[in-house]
């Protein structure tokens, strides 16, 4: 191990370089995500190795307190719930967890070994952020990715920002949108809030919450009333465009539904489509709706009728939230697809796997989803470096649920999920292993060993491919090893291996054999459906959740800059947590008047699933009528919505009605 | 001579230039620093939601800067050569002379040692923690002339075009 090692940040999904010294975080200048800078948490991610409250021993339950035991001990303990539970009550009582924060090769081990035990029941934690990605573009484009770089944003002349509060929760994009605006670029942001992503807007779009697909559909009937759609990339390119109706959408009727002026509307819809090259970038402010499919679905569609598809500075990019969401879904953690995106429905391409696994059988059909497992009626959970109890907002009011079976959690600190277990499991951090990590932009790259692991901590390969050998399984320990295989599951990255993926800014995928140089940009040629043709496909405006005179407000949750989703990495960071202490809701001013609320507070929140307690703060920011709080902190779930977008199962997370009042 | 420069439009209040130069003060400055101390940063991000605004607010190592006029120890000297106001923690006591006249708010007091707390332009690094930190090139580590001169030429592209358009 050398003084300096280069890494990739285990933040965000935006995969900034940096370097690990003896003394902290030193810049990677020539990274070509971020070309040296990072953001907070970034600068302060070394915080988490090391950290004093690290697991640093296996861990087993007596009664309420916990004794160390030694790994075999641990491991043969897995191995024996594990297939206890398959024998009394079937594949159906077994659930995994995958993690969105560990490596493709672990979340591939994982899934395999949930697979080789005959369950589908395998999540990670994208089953919140972007499984509406997911199901939309795949279905649409054939890839569900990101379409072009985030460095294309520099080369866009349009960026049409909807439901992502970048410049706070991926700060380094902004670097690009700035970059785009330099050279004469328009940058439209359509948030109910004006937050700092906002402020680099040339026009803001205050909409109401939930009013997304409104909007577009308003863009769209524009576009195709002035005659500004591309007539031949349609034609040559798409599928279903005679099929979208979009002539109730006028920019009137748009108006009233999202409270937004009308010549507004038609000024989005002109600056996007005339534009040379456009970009639209959105986030959890499009995916966590109970229409979240359609939400994506509606953003591809104006993309595809404008033809800002397969060229630089064009595109769709969904920002994803964790350092390896895209990888863990590529690898096959979820519920609805095997590796390389084989649809658990599609025999054909799983006999495929079969094969290359020397498996018997593999199982069929959608497994529970994240936010299903609570209420299955569970033997056994294996959980790998995920918070669900701090994440989901269902499992947070059903946790006693999870305690039915037998728990294992492996992680790198003792979590509120943790705390349910019957056997944790101490992992090692992304710095003290190695393997691959994919970012938001299907960036490939290798992440080598900067630390030794606390105490008895083992990566999480070790540990998993160690009690697959106590099962019976002869799975690989060695990440490479793993890679290769990866290599034949997983079409995409068939070509990726330690050496291009540990260039820097490694490879992006893409890459189906070893000497292929990756594609940044999808869908130049064709699409990667069946046919090569996107599928444009209608969608409308749902009833949204209604105020009502007992919950008069729609509470609006998301990210703040300081801290990152359930918290348990930047909660434990000094330096962040001086900074966001505690939960606060945010109330524009003339609400507060309202409801008797002064800033700093102490206010309750109640929606119709639960109830919070938050600090106010006063900020003219907030959409009148609308309340924000980051959900980093364990009460917003308590208080998020549990209904579900059907198609992706992801939950409604960013509009409930509620209402407030002082809680002193 | 190389100054700080603050771009407040390009700023957006991510706050990376305060924690990178909180870490870059820590006494530590590594990973096995002890949970107690409390590294503080220098500079200031300060949100102006009215204006949509957030400004990052550092010492400016002002020309005859008032900070060193004032205080009663000499604690506070200016480089005659390179302008930075430079602070020595061992004269300093505390007294917060310097603060109360900084035009800008920039001196921050550490409350354990009874000491100031200002920008030392991080004497150790080429380019300062704050700016090399700064995802946005909000700030940026220049010479004032060449900062001024990059601005007027793109004050000037603007012009022309505007120009331009409307005579089309």
């Amino acid at each position: 191990m050398t003084s300096r090692t280069p890494t990739v940040c285990p933040y965000c999904a935006v995969g900034c370089g940096f370097y690990i010294t003896p003394n902290g975080v030193e810049y990677m200048q020539d990274h070509p995500v971020n070309e040296g800078s990072l953001c907070p948490k970034g600068n302060v991610a070394p915080d988490v190795l090391n950290h004093v409250e690290r697991l640093r021993y296996p861990m087993m339950r007596t009664g309420d307190g916990w004794i160390r035991v030694s790994w075999s001990e641990a491991l043969d303990r897995v191995a024996e719930e594990m297939p206890r539970a398959l024998r009394e009550k079937g594949p159906k009582a077994l659930a995994f967890l995958g993690s969105a924060k560990c490596t493709n090769e672990e979340n591939y081990t994982f899934q395999k070994i949930a697979r080789l035990m005959g369950t589908n029941s395998i999540d990670n934690s994208a089953r919140r952020c972007h499984s509406p990605t997911i199901i939309a573009l795949r279905r649409m484009l054939g890839t569900p990715a990101m379409t072009n770089p985030i460095s294309d944003l520099a080369l866009s002349d349009c960026i049409f920002v909807i439901g992502s509060n970048l410049a706070e929760n991926h700060p380094v994009v902004a670097r690009w949108i700035l970059r785009a605006k330099d050279r004469g670029a328009a940058v439209i942001v359509a948030d109910p809030r004006v937050t700092p992503t906002a402020w680099l807007a040339d026009l803001h779009l205050q909409l109401n919450p939930g009013t997304d697909i409104a909007l577009i559909n308003g863009m769209i009937n524009v576009i195709l009333g002035e005659g500004l759609e591309d007539r031949s990339f349609i034609r040559e390119r798409t599928r279903g465009f005679e099929e979208l109706d979009v002539s109730d959408y006028t920019p009137e009727r748009v108006s009233s539904i999202t409270g937004l002026s009308a010549a507004d509307i038609v000024r989005a819809a002109r600056l996007y489509a005339k534009a040379g090259a456009s970009s639209i970038v959105y986030c959890m402010g499009i995916t966590q709706h109970s229409c979240g499919t359609e939400n994506v679905t509606a953003c591809a569609n104006l993309a595809l009728i404008c033809g800002q598809v397969g060229r630089p500075g064009t595109g769709i990019l969904p920002l994803r939230g964790q350092n390896n969401v895209q990888g863990a879904c590529d690898m096959g953690a979820l519920a609805d697809f095997y590796p390389g995106w084989r649809s658990v429905d599609d025999s054909g391409a799983i006999d495929e796997l079969r094969r290359l696994w020397n498996a018997r059988s593999l199982p069929l059909g959608r497994g529970l989803t994240a936010d299903m497992m609570p209420d299955a009626d569970l033997r056994f959970l294996y959980v790998m470096g995920e918070d669900i109890v701090n994440s989901h907002p269902a499992v947070a009011r059903r946790r006693e649920r999870l305690k039915r079976g037998f728990v294992v959690v492996q992680d790198i600190f003792l979590t509120d999920t943790a705390k349910l277990a019957d056997l944790v499991l101490p992992a090692a951090a992304w710095a003290e292993k190695e393997g691959t990590f994919t970012s938001t932009e299907r960036r490939v790259q290798w992440v080598s060993r900067a630390r030794e692991p606390p105490g008895d901590a083992r990566p999480d390969l070790w540990i998993l491919s160690e009690v697959a050998a106590r099962l019976g399984f002869d799975l690989p320990h060695d990440p490479e090893e793993v890679l290769a295989e990866i290599n034949q599951a997983v079409p995409a990255y068939g070509g990726i291996c330690r050496m291009n993926a540990g260039r820097r800014g490694g490879i992006i995928w893409p890459c189906p054999h070893p000497d292929h140089p990756g594609t940044p940009v999808l869908h130049t040629e064709r699409f990667s459906t069946p046919d090569g043709r996107a599928r444009i496909t209608p969608v409308h405006h749902p009833a949204p959740e209604r105020t009502s005179p007992e919950h008069p407000m729609i509470l609006i949750t998301g990210r703040v800059v300081l801290h990152y989703n359930s918290g348990s990495m930047t909660m434990r960071s000094e330096g962040l947590v001086k900074r966001e202490p505690e939960l606060h809701v945010d109330v524009h001013p003339d609400d507060a008047v309202r409801f008797g609320v002064a800033d700093g507070d102490t206010v309750m929140i109640e929606t119709r699933w639960g109830r919070a307690r938050a600090r106010a703060k006063l900020t003219p920011g907030q959409k009148r009528g609308t309340l924000f709080m980051p959900f980093h902190f364990p009460e917003t779930n308590l208080v998020a919505s549990e209904l579900l977008d059907e198609k992706s199962m992801m939950p409604e997370l960013k509009v409930a009605a509620c209402r407030i009042w002082r809680a002193d | 001579m190389k100054e700080i420069l603050v771009r407040p439009e390009r700023c957006v209040g991510c706050r990376s230039c305060e924690i990178a130069c909180a870490v870059e003060h820590s006494q530590s400055r590594d990973l096995f620093k002890a949970l107690s101390e409390m590294p503080q940063k220098r500079l200031y991000v300060e949100h102006v939601p009215e204006h949509s605004l957030a400004v990052p607010m550092l010492c400016r190592h002002c020309e005859d800067a008032p900070c060193v006029g004032v205080c009663p120890t000499g604690a506070l000297t200016q480089d005659s050569l390179t302008g930075v106001v430079r602070h020595n923690r061992d004269l300093c006591i505390g007294c917060w002379t310097c603060a109360s006249v900084c035009t800008y708010g920039v001196i921050g007091r550490d409350r354990r040692a009874r000491a100031a707390i200002k920008c030392d332009r991080c004497p150790d690094r080429e380019i300062p923690a704050c700016v090399a930190a700064c995802p946005t090139r909000a700030l940026i580590y220049g010479e004032v002339e060449e900062v001024s001169g990059a601005r007027r030429a793109a004050s000037a592209l603007k012009l022309a075009q505007g120009v331009a358009a409307s005579s089309r």
